[in-house]
């Protein structure tokens, strides 16, 4: 569904992400992995609009999407959970969801709305509360569900867990799992490795802005020399 | 190099005074110059090229203040009102004064006194009501850019436009203002010569004088200067009274020339006229004020003769010489308005951005020091001065960043955080150097509470640090760059900081010393950043993922850099970083953090096997 | 007694309009960071256009629309011709920008349509007055009090209720995250400028009707108040804006009522020196709208 290659994105004079490629298969749930800074949520970013990459190429179902805005991205079917959430504090959760059905025809918001009530109590207990009341947990399940209010054919995250406890960790791959489960194609950006192999069928392993591995998450599972990227040795 | 020398490391006379001095004396001599032969030569105006001049004096002033802060004043020509009210009621003597403001407060019909004095009373009048005007911009928080310091400044000009038109017992209102007798305004134009030279060299001079380079550093990043130990309000204010007392000196000039003063006459179209001409040439620019002066000036006699003859053309007998004026009145503010909108939309900067004559003078003709210094010797530590951080908690809104964070470090160290994102490291360094308050706990430097004390002071009492996103001085050369803090430093520092030069040299910067910051490449900008810090002398380095962005050989060679700049003055080190080579590379100690809290401390071999840490680094499987 | 009565309607008609204007001013800021100095443009050129319909023989109840419409299309055209190049830009250019837009669109009007007064006739009842107790009430300010609860509650409606209102909040709260829900940047801005647009209409009809004339001139004054009350109110707050609006009113009728006669005529520079005040105490206004600094 997704095929990108020799993607590079810059900041100034900065490579914050160099020759990356990748690919995503319709259903597949792809892992980013890796240590901090190393241009996942660069990758991430470019991949969703946010930010142009300066040379690669990016296909989405075989059309040429480099450079697009997120704006049409989001309309042929690609949607990002970004870093921090970013929900809209000031809004409420319905509003909240509302908006991410936005590119929906106006007949089929209502039912989505009520699809995600089902699939989502937490959230329906705060239907009308301002969505910053909610707590990091409860947050992050909205801007995954707002994101699947545009009914996208490939959802992306960045980093899920980030900030959560514990528990609300469990609860979001919980929810992860039960997507990927429905047959949801998702490539999800993960600082909690573990978690994230245990979940892939497939991941990258990114550091210094480059791709320095791949393969299922049975396989780096094994792998000892993950622990040294990490930590370095 | 060592540090007896007598020479200021961050002064250079050639390059502070005599280059701009030279500078002005040849700008001052090609403006006139382009006036001069504007009038001998092509039939120009003598009058439109006396008013040149002095608007250019009233330009610069608002120069020194607008292009060395980087905040928007719409309220100058206010203070220009005030000031030209001032002067005229000074200087008009008391048989004008009484046809028009005979009933005027304070005997001032009384008072006469000869021009000169009563341009210095206007400008004394006029830098008091800057001092309070300043104290309220410094109070609204205005840095480049702010919002609020515009309105204040705006309103100000409103307020003295209104004052002036419903006062006429001191300003002879709306329709009679007030004037001098016939022939009694000024005749020559030496006053005026000598005003302009005066301007553009107290112009040149204070950019280059330590109360400008610390304005302009606040203009760039107003928050990495604070961390550099610059108090951005008080280099403001310096910078505000300087350009409204220059204001003031071409207000009065104005009217004294004009030989009268009416409210319109210091309103939004002469705040038009001067603003686009600072903008066009390049706000940043003593140069660039003056070549805007004159474009505009040129621009909108092209527009005022097109006007005359425009109409001429269409056949419309106008005798009327009202409406005359008013047709010719408003093509050139078309021209004005277009112009302000041509360049905002593709030339922000202006013609000349920050280019400075006698800068570039320097470059052509000056002598440069051509051999590297030699690296700074290491220093002795001074281990009385510790960093001892206890209990600190901080919650945003219900989210707990932080929570009873100990750490602490000697300045023979060098002390490692490190922890997943989110942890908190970045906070518990905020709260250090004063950006983020704490709720609870303490921050205490060599036994001196340092705990929520605004950002510049503790720097200048020594814990320095430099940024997650790189925060430099982008528009300032790496030299000046690293000045900054070095004039900071000269101050507040107890002993004397190492030489500029030397630092340069021993971050590897000397090659590209006279680069623009932002023209440098990633890992450069990094070491400037760092050399930048270190030019603080502080007890401590505390730096935010110095190596983010590098590659594997970039931050293994940013362990040397590190070592070397913390010996070269001395200093602890506490650094954050995600890359582990590093951090195991450089550090004595380490504590690892993760959801706000340390969980783990010890030396790197302590720590790389501590399952807590790997844990956390590499996240743990369903709690069950 | 009566006599604050009286100066709370007085103030709360004047306050009224301030407030339309404020809210269209606040409109674009929220979206654009923009302050837009050109928002008095937009009553001039429907003045102009009221103008020529009436001298051409229309009755008030089509040049009210007319109004409106003019005062939206003047909106748009701006931002196509100028804003939308400066989207993105820093403060620092937006303001002068702005600046600018106001002087050419009042220059260009000057010199090439008309520089002098234009009178025209207003309707009979703006001058009807009628008692209540000892309170003399002007016909006009219950009108534009109504219409601008009116309008309001019509622009609030389209806020909460519409998918438009719903982008347009959450553009201003996050636009780049509004953006990655599929919100095209174009539409939600050119819709704040509509917004505006009609919301300065609005206020343009009152604003003319009790004036009985236009001059090209004319912005100024209507922009110094849309602009300085949105500020009172805190910029990105839109329920600040009206209630800077209201207040400005206020500030405005009873300075005007307490202070002795002989100074009444520095009312409005009162009024400034204020707002100056206002600033330097309370940068933020008075609804203050949180922004965080990312280190």
């Amino acid at each position: 569904m997704l095929e990108v290659s020799g993607l590079t994105t810059r900041y100034g004079e900065i490579s914050a992400l160099r020759d990356a490629s990748l690919h995503v298969g319709s259903g597949e749930v792809v892992g980013l992995i890796g240590p901090n800074g190393a241009g996942k949520t660069t990758l991430l970013n470019s991949l969703a609009g946010l930010l142009e990459p300066s040379e690669g190429t990016v296909t989405f179902d075989g059309e040429d999407v480099t450079g697009s805005s997120p704006e049409r991205l989001l309309r042929m079917g690609l949607a990002l959970v970004p870093e921090h959430r970013r929900i809209f504090a000031d809004l409420s959760v319905e509003e909240n969801l509302r908006i991410g059905g936005i590119t929906v025809p106006a007949g089929r918001r209502q039912p989505l709305l009520d699809e995600m009530a089902e699939q989502f109590p937490v959230l329906r207990d705060k239907w009308t509360t301002s969505a910053g009341y909610l707590s990091g947990g409860e947050a992050q399940q909205l801007a995954i569900a707002r994101a699947l209010m545009s009914e996208p054919r490939l959802l992306m995250m960045d980093e899920p867990s980030l900030g959560l406890a514990p528990v609300m960790v469990d609860v979001v791959f919980e929810l992860i799992a039960s997507l990927r489960d429905r047959g949801r194609t998702m490539l999800v950006v993960e600082q909690n490795a573990t978690r994230m192999l245990e979940m892939a069928d497939r991941a990258y392993v990114v550091r210094s802005g480059a791709i320095v591995a791949e393969g299922t998450g049975a396989e780096l599972r094994d792998d000892d020399r993950l622990f040294d990227t990490f930590l370095g040795n | 190099m060592s540090n007896a020398m007598t020479h200021h490391p961050s002064r250079n006379l050639r390059r502070d005074v005599a280059f701009p001095v030279v500078g002005a004396v040849l700008l001052f001599g090609l403006f006139l110059g382009a006036g001069l032969l504007y009038q001998g030569l092509l039939g120009g105006h003598e009058r439109l090229v006396t008013f040149a001049l002095i608007d250019a004096v009233i330009v610069l002033g608002m120069q020194i203040y607008i292009g060395n802060t980087g905040i928007l004043s719409f309220g100058h020509i206010g203070f220009g009102a005030i000031a030209g009210y001032a002067f005229a009621l000074s200087a008009i003597s008391p048989v004008e004064k009484l046809k028009r403001v005979s009933d005027a407060p304070f005997g001032l019909v009384d008072v006469q006194l000869d021009p000169w004095t009563s341009i210095a009373v206007a400008v004394v009048v006029v830098v008091l009501v800057a001092a309070v005007v300043g104290v309220g911009l410094a109070r609204s928080g205005a840095e480049s850019g702010a919002v609020s310091a515009t309105v204040i400044t705006l309103a100000l000009l409103f307020v003295t436009h209104e004052l002036a038109r419903n006062w006429p017992d001191l300003t002879g209102g709306d329709r009679a203002g007030l004037s001098f007798r016939i022939g009694g305004a000024l005749d020559t134009r030496v006053p005026i010569y000598l005003a302009l030279f005066g301007t553009i060299l107290v112009a040149r001079l204070f950019a280059q004088s330590r109360a400008g380079r610390l304005a302009v550093a606040a203009r760039e990043d107003n928050l990495a200067a604070r961390a550099m130990g610059v108090n951005p309000l008080v280099q403001q204010m310096l910078g505000l009274l300087l350009s409204v007392a220059v204001v003031g000196v071409g207000a009065s000039l104005r009217v004294y020339e004009k030989g009268s003063i009416l409210p319109g006459d210091f309103f939004f179209n002469l705040t038009l006229v001067t603003l686009v001409m600072l903008i066009v040439g390049g706000r940043r620019s003593v140069t660039g004020a003056l070549l805007g002066v004159g474009v505009i000036t040129a621009g909108r006699e092209l527009a005022r003769r097109l006007g005359q003859d425009g109409f001429e053309i269409f056949g419309i007998g106008l005798d009327d010489a009202p409406l005359d004026w008013i047709f010719r009145e408003n093509l050139k503010t078309v021209f004005l308005g277009s112009a302000m909108l041509a360049f905002m939309i593709w030339r922000p900067a202006g013609l000349l951005d920050d280019w400075e004559l006698d800068r570039w003078l320097r470059s052509r003709f000056g002598r440069r020091r051509s051999e590297q210094p030699t690296t700074p010797p290491v220093v002795e530590f001074d281990d009385t001065d510790a960093l001892v951080v206890r209990e600190v908690d901080v919650a945003f809104g219900g989210f707990q960043a932080l929570r009873d964070v100990s750490i602490d470090a000697g300045r023979h160290e060098v002390v490692g955080i490190i922890g997943p994102n989110g942890a908190g490291k970045t906070t518990l360094l905020n709260v250090i150097t004063g950006l983020v308050p704490s709720d609870s706990g303490t921050v205490v430097l060599g036994g001196v509470d340092l705990t929520g004390r605004p950002s510049f002071e503790i720097a200048r009492h020594g814990l320095v640090r430099t940024f997650q996103n790189l925060r430099l001085f982008s528009a300032l050369t790496v030299r000046e760059n690293i000045e900054v803090s070095a004039l900071v430093a000269q101050k507040a520092r107890d002993h004397q900081p190492p030489d500029v030069d030397a630092l340069v040299a021993a971050a590897g910067l000397w090659e590209v010393r006279d680069r623009r910051a932002r023209e440098l490449d990633y890992g450069t900008s990094r070491r400037l950043e760092l050399a930048r810090a270190a030019a603080m002398s502080p007890s401590f380095l505390l730096l935010d993922e110095p190596t983010s962005g590098m590659s594997d050989a970039e931050s293994t060679a940013m362990i040397e850099q590190v070592r070397l700049m913390a010996g070269v003055i001395g200093a602890g080190v506490v650094v954050i970083d995600h890359d582990l080579n590093f951090i195991t590379g450089i550090c004595d100690r380490i504590y690892c953090l993760d959801c706000g809290h340390v969980i783990a401390e010890g030396t790197p071999a302590e720590i790389q096997a501590d399952p807590a840490v790997q844990a956390a680094y590499l996240g743990s499987s369903a709690q069950g | 007694m009566a006599e604050l009565l009286q100066n709370l309607i007085d103030g709360l008609g004047r306050g009224s309009i301030y407030a339309l204007l404020a809210l269209g001013v606040a409109v674009i800021f929220g979206v654009m960071h923009l302050l837009n100095f050109a928002h008095g443009e937009l009553i001039t050129v429907s003045g102009y256009a009221a103008f020529w319909a009436l001298d051409a023989g229309w009755s008030w109840y089509l040049v009210v629309p007319l109004i409106v419409l003019v005062s939206v299309a003047t909106s748009l055209v701006i931002e196509r011709v100028a804003f939308s190049r400066v989207r993105g830009a820093d403060d620092f250019t937006l303001l002068l920008t702005s600046f600018g837009v106001h002087f050419v669109v009042s220059a260009i009007f000057l010199l090439y349509v008309s520089a002098s007064v234009k009178t025209f006739s207003r309707p009979g009842w703006v001058t009807n007055t009628f008692a209540v107790g000892s309170l003399r009430i002007e016909v006009f300010d219950t009108v534009v009090i109504g219409v601008t609860v009116l309008a309001l509650i019509g622009t609030s409606l389209l806020l909460q209720r519409t998918m438009f209102g719903l982008a347009l909040r959450a553009a201003a709260a996050d636009f780049d995250t509004a953006r990655l829900m599929g919100v095209r940047s174009d539409s939600v801005i050119r819709g704040a400028f509509a917004l505006s647009g009609a919301l300065a209409g609005i206020a343009g009809i009152f604003w003319l009707m009790r004036a009985g004339s236009t001059v090209p001139s004319a912005g100024v004054n209507p922009m110094l108040k849309g602009v300085l009350a949105a500020l009172i109110g805190g910029l990105g707050s839109l329920r600040g804006a009206v209630l800077g609006g209201l207040a400005l009113g206020m500030a405005e009728v009873l300075l005007r009522s307490r202070l002795p006669d002989s100074v009444a005529s520095l009312t409005e520079g009162v009024v400034f020196l204020l707002i100056a005040l206002l600033f330097i105490f309370r940068p933020q206004g008075l609804i203050a709208v949180a922004h965080a600094e990312r280190v």
